[in-house]
């Protein structure tokens, strides 16, 4: 019998009590990398990390809209590569008609399915 | 000890669903030993991605390889360049006399269209399909006037050009800028003639000590990379810092203090800007220099600088284990003189870089860089 993982490895995005929602991940208190995940160590440096949240707005670096079959996906959808404040870079799905390279961002509540999404702040 | 490619040897490149691994792989094996003058080796390192478990013994058994050592490795689009690699290292520190590197993948039978992103990566998760990781890499650069569509358009066209050549090619073809422009999107600003094809292929290698011999063409140097986190603090595009860092170990190891006194290079150009991003990052043109150098024909055939003669990724195919050493083949061809009507007149030092993704946070799973020189 196949048991399939029930672990999640996309950001684990948070509500804070300002309502705002921020990305829950690590900082290397020895050489500063920040990482959107829960590891155990830096992925820069090997040193161990301390617990911090980034977010909620950010930069977009770069963004495309997918527009080939993706299984689960229905085509087309936007990405972006955004560059939260302090960082780190996250990727995120866009809602909306997509994201300006340059562009400030929002962190938005995930989609139903738990993806990470931002939304274009005008 | 100086360590040479005594043979090499490809399958035709392409859709072959009709063909099994071990058809494909007996091609590229039975041609790379007829090359190297005979079939004596001593060890096999076996690069594939997809391949399933046993693959390697499964496809060689049929070669009557057995009973020597076999290893497997996975290294994503660089997998056949990392079995190169090690197998260079077996046999520059004389673990084993003469080695084989193979290289295999069938992607036809795996998937419908492009790989399906791998769910167990937060990236992949979210719907990165590779094509949109290139195509952000494209967006930046285009934002950033480093390169034009047009550019970007112009690895295509001379990549499709360049196969005409190559009858071992999966596509070829006198396309224009504006039919690559208007393929069908893919994933914005990356078109279908920009993205490489599904492809099944096989390629391979016999490696052995140097011995002067008139068609042994010499490993200069071969170095191997994993990625470094890529984040908000890298100033370059996805890929390029990883490709320039191992560039940088494999031009030491080789001795070579400019990277232009490379006379042809075979790169990864799984999508257009792929190849641009990694010209710039070799060194063989100025950073942002690298869609001006296609469209001015400078990497094209009789240009100052070849790149992917074959074809490339995009043309000649890519099918991912195989890649890697169908570059290297290409590349002792080219070195020897053998490369017919996309022959680089004069060729004396190649290179080969190959680069694996998939991983999210790191700039790259692997990167391997082999400089190569002429009998």
């Amino acid at each position: 019998m196949i048991h399939p993982s029930t672990v999640d490895p996309r950001p684990r995005v948070d509500q804070g009590s300002d309502g705002r929602f921020r990305v829950a991940g690590v900082r290397c208190p020895s050489c500063g990398e920040v990482a959107a995940f829960d590891w155990p160590r830096c992925p820069a440096c090997r040193s161990a990390v301390e617990p911090a949240f980034f977010g909620p707005d950010g930069t977009v670096w770069s963004s495309t809209v997918v527009r080939i079959p993706v299984p689960g996906r229905t085509p087309p959808y936007a990405l972006a590569y955004v560059d939260l404040d302090d960082g780190p870079r996250v990727l995120a799905q866009v809602t909306g008609d997509g994201a300006p390279i340059g562009g400030r961002v929002r962190l938005a509540p995930p989609s139903p399915d738990g993806d990470v999404t931002v939304e274009v702040l005008r | 000890m100086t360590v040479a490619v005594h043979g090499v040897g490809t399958s035709h490149f392409g859709r072959q669903p009709h063909r099994d691994l071990v058809a494909l792989a007996a091609d590229a094996v039975q041609e790379a030993f007829a090359d190297a003058g005979g079939d004596t080796i001593d060890a096999v390192w076996v690069g594939t991605v997809f391949g399933p478990p046993g693959v390697a013994q499964r496809v060689l058994r049929a070669m009557g390889v057995t009973g020597i050592p076999v290893v497997t490795v996975e290294n994503a689009c660089a997998s056949g360049t990392t079995a190169f690699a090690e197998a260079h290292e077996a046999v520059r520190t004389g673990r084993y006399g003469r080695v084989l590197a193979l290289g295999l993948e069938q992607m036809s039978t795996a998937f419908a269209g492009a790989i399906t992103p791998e769910p167990t990566d937060p990236e992949g998760r979210s719907g990165l399909a590779l094509p949109a990781l290139y195509a952000m890499a494209a967006a930046r650069y285009l934002h950033l006037g480093m390169a034009t569509p047009e550019q970007l358009a112009a690895v295509s066209v001379k990549n499709h050009a360049h196969a005409l050549h190559n009858p071992r090619a999966q596509y070829s073809g006198r396309h224009t800028v504006a039919e690559v422009l208007a393929s069908r999107m893919i994933a914005d600003p990356l078109t279908l003639l920009q993205c490489c094809p599904t492809s099944d292929g096989a390629a391979a290698a016999v490696l052995a000590p140097a011995t002067g011999g008139g068609r042994e063409v010499a490993v200069r140097g071969v170095a191997l990379r994993s990625g470094a986190p890529w984040n908000h603090r890298s100033p370059h595009v996805w890929g390029h810092d990883l490709v320039q860092r191992t560039a940088a170990d494999a031009f030491a190891a080789a001795e070579i203090h400019d990277a232009t006194d490379v006379d042809v290079a075979e790169v990864h150009d799984a999508f257009t800007i792929g190849e641009i991003v990694t010209t710039e990052a070799l060194g063989f043109v100025a950073p942002g220099e690298g869609g001006k150098a296609a469209a001015a024909g400078v990497t094209a055939l009789g240009g100052a600088l070849p790149v992917n003669p074959s074809g490339g990724l995009l043309s000649r195919g890519h099918p991912l284990g195989a890649t890697g050493l169908a570059q290297l083949a290409e590349i002792v061809w080219q070195l020897r003189g053998e490369a017919g009507g996309r022959q680089v007149e004069g060729a004396r030092l190649g290179l080969v870089e190959t680069m694996g993704g998939g991983v999210s946070v790191l700039d790259g799973n692997s990167c391997v860089v082999a400089v190569l020189e002429a009998p």
